[in-house]
């Protein structure tokens, strides 16, 4: 379409909002100084989490660390994040992870977005977060860097709000690079089946399992709801009281939604036979890799922490 | 409010999972009586939709968003059981997928979203919706202030789990292990991020999603609202005034209200400003020779007080000041039951007219 090229013979007849020049109707486009509107952030989140599903979908089938049985993984997972809570120094977490990322290095785990998802969430939630806790008026205790006195006494960053934030920073880094290194090389669906092999009540995972894979479902329902209203918009939306009620309108929807589609995906279900009992595809068996890991990981974590009481 | 790993202790996590585990067998055990396999697609939506609700993002009016947690909403529309199922799945999904809260803190988060969260709410909902119509406004905005109540309550929840973690751990030479905030600093926090922001967010959300199905999808609403739903004017052909609130009912709730409030108090660091005695005063420190002339004519004005300093003068000064609080309570409370009662007087003098003339 050449916008604005040959001027309309009948501007009279033409409404006014139509001869406008408009922003093309894209999700997530950001025209101009425009500022993307708030569902729009939405769909570009949903956008999101459908690209990291599958990413996760895909990375299933190879490397070492991917062909491990989940549930030696869990249990390996749970081992090791006790051992890295209990941890008093920060001197061990980094020597924690280093080991964790040449795990995940020598497990053929991709580096850059496992280091990069760690690195960017950390310091832009945790650390701000305990940032104020250096200082002596958080953490009292013997000052390193003097800022201002106080009726006399200095106050400024102390030696023991500086060692407990390097620890809670490190601490998360550390937990969260651990979970990733399971979730990253696990396949969702095996994920689950461990989950239930190892005590989850089998209600638990059959609702997770239908969640996950419904979730995509409404999350289609929720971006032809956004497109379609945005579909109707002829001017630039109001970002308050039109934006809130749509959302509750739209909510409201999905809830109505979700209510008839269990009820029928629910008959489906029955007419195959569903007796309340949810089988996995696959089985996987324990091997001696496996028990190997599992008893890697428990001797890890007497490491860690017999190294932790050396150097606390 | 996602506690990630590594904020809290293990010991810590540990009774969180003490609390939350059973209260996710008695769930789902709950939700699975009666019917037995219909439960599971539908938890399985809402378990969806609760992820998909803490993906909304909604503006508020500085130009930051805050998301929801959409607990209380699902707590209204289908019971707080299936809150608790629905929102603890949610949490499993963004602690494994996204890593958004923690693995070992998963016990705590589902403690304080998926379980302090929806009852909390429904309990105000229900306090405060009474027996009315299912689209009166009354209904709505009982919706919208169960939605902000509880997510406070949930905050408050996380806030504590956070402020216990400096006194109970740290090395001798007073270094925090885990996070380093005591209560003094995360109520606050706490409170300041979740009843200006996120409280009024999850209340707007709560309120709108009433409002819509109330009107558009009744039928959604009928597990928890059946009497209303099979006959939507009943209730508002009813009196609109049933008597929940009778002034004894406001009185006992008031009093209740403040008794689980006042150990805020004990939060407190020091004495209270201005309400020391004269002869307290550090005159030095303020500069001042002698007590200000009208203050050592007036402080002693009134002396007929039954219990002085809060009964702490006698020979039993526990037991006096245990005394006076409990005649605190009852005066109070005695105060506002007569209030409402007042209240109610009038109340039924501009109301009998209007009744005269319909009948």
């Amino acid at each position: 379409m050449t916008r604005g090229a040959a001027p309309p013979r009948s501007r009279a007849d033409t409404p006014a909002w139509l001869v406008q020049p408009q922003a093309p109707l894209r999700p997530g486009s950001r025209v101009g100084r425009r500022r993307a509107s708030f569902l729009e952030r939405t769909l570009g989140d949903g956008a999101e989490v459908f690209r990291r599903a599958m990413y996760a979908e895909i990375d299933g089938s190879r490397g070492a660390l991917q062909r491990l049985d989940p549930r030696a993984k869990l249990v390996a997972l749970v081992a090791l994040l006790v051992a890295v809570a209990l941890v008093h120094s920060p001197l061990t977490l980094v020597v924690g992870y280093a080991a964790i990322v040449a795990v995940a290095w020598a497990g053929g785990v991709p580096m850059r977005s496992f280091v990069r998802r760690v690195w960017l969430v950390v310091p832009a939630f945790t650390a701000v977060a305990v940032a104020p806790a250096t200082l002596s008026v958080v953490t009292p205790g013997q000052i390193v860097v003097p800022l201002w006195t106080w009726h006399g006494a200095p106050q400024g960053l102390t030696r023991q709000g500086l060692l407990a934030a390097a620890l809670i920073v490190l601490r998360v880094a550390c937990s969260v690079s651990l979970v990733l290194l399971v979730t990253l090389t696990t396949p969702w669906n095996r994920l689950l089946g461990a989950l239930g092999a190892l005590g989850v009540p089998r209600i638990f995972v059959t609702i997770i399992a239908m969640a996950y894979r419904y979730l995509f479902v409404l999350l289609g329902n929720i971006t032809d709801l956004l497109m379609a209203r945005k579909a109707r918009t002829v001017r630039p939306p109001d970002h308050g009281a039109g934006d809130r009620r749509f959302v509750g309108a739209a909510v409201g929807t999905l809830l109505g939604k979700s209510h008839h589609l269990a009820e029928e995906v629910h008959q489906a279900m029955v007419a195959r036979g569903y007796a309340g009992r949810h089988y996995a595809l696959e089985r996987s068996r324990f091997v001696a890799a496996d028990v190997l890991v599992v008893l890697a990981a428990l001797a890890a974590a007497v490491v860690i922490l017999g190294v932790d009481r050396v150097l606390r | 409010m996602h506690i990630p790993d590594g904020y809290l202790s293990p010991q810590t996590c540990a009774a969180a999972y003490v609390l939350a585990v059973p209260t996710l067998a008695i769930a789902s055990r709950r939700v699975s009586r009666g019917v037995t396999t219909r439960q599971v697609p539908l938890l399985a939506m809402f378990a969806a939709v609760s992820f998909l609700v803490m993906m909304f993002n909604i503006p508020i009016p500085d130009g930051t968003t805050a998301h929801a947690v959409g607990a209380v909403m699902i707590a209204i529309a289908l019971g707080p059981w299936a809150a608790v199922i629905a929102v603890s799945v949610a949490l499993l999904f963004q602690a494994l997928l996204f890593g958004d809260g923690g693995v070992l803190a998963y016990g705590a988060n589902v403690l304080n979203m998926a379980i302090v969260m929806p009852f909390v709410g429904i309990a105000a909902y229900r306090v405060l919706a009474g027996r009315s119509a299912l689209r009166s406004t009354r209904r709505v905005v009982a919706a919208g202030v169960a939605g902000f109540l509880g997510i406070n309550a949930a905050a408050l929840a996380a806030a504590v789990e956070f402020g216990i973690q400096p006194a109970l751990f740290h090395t001798a030479d007073g270094m925090p292990l885990y996070a380093p905030y005591s209560f003094a600093q995360t109520i606050p926090a706490m409170a300041l991020a979740h009843l200006v922001v996120a409280g009024p967010v999850e209340g707007i959300l709560t309120g709108a999603v009433f409002a819509y199905l109330a009107k558009a999808n009744p039928e959604a609403l009928r597990g928890t609202h059946g009497d209303l739903v099979t006959s939507p004017d009943a209730g508002a052909s009813r009196p609109a005034r049933v008597g929940w609130s009778t002034p004894a009912k406001v009185a006992v709730g008031f009093v209740a209200a403040l008794v689980v409030l006042s150990p805020l108090g004990l939060l407190a660091p020091g004495g209270a400003f201005g309400e020391d005695a004269p002869a307290d005063l550090d005159l030095g420190a303020l500069g001042l020779q002698a007590i200000p002339a009208g203050m050592a004519r007036y402080t002693g004005f009134w002396r007929h007080t039954v219990l002085a300093d809060y009964g702490a003068g006698g020979a039993h000064a526990t037991l006096g000041y245990w005394l006076s609080a409990l005649v605190g309570i009852a005066v109070i409370g005695a105060a506002v039951y007569a209030m409402g009662r007042l209240v109610g007087v009038f109340r039924g003098r501009r109301a009998t007219p209007a009744s005269a003339v319909q009948d």
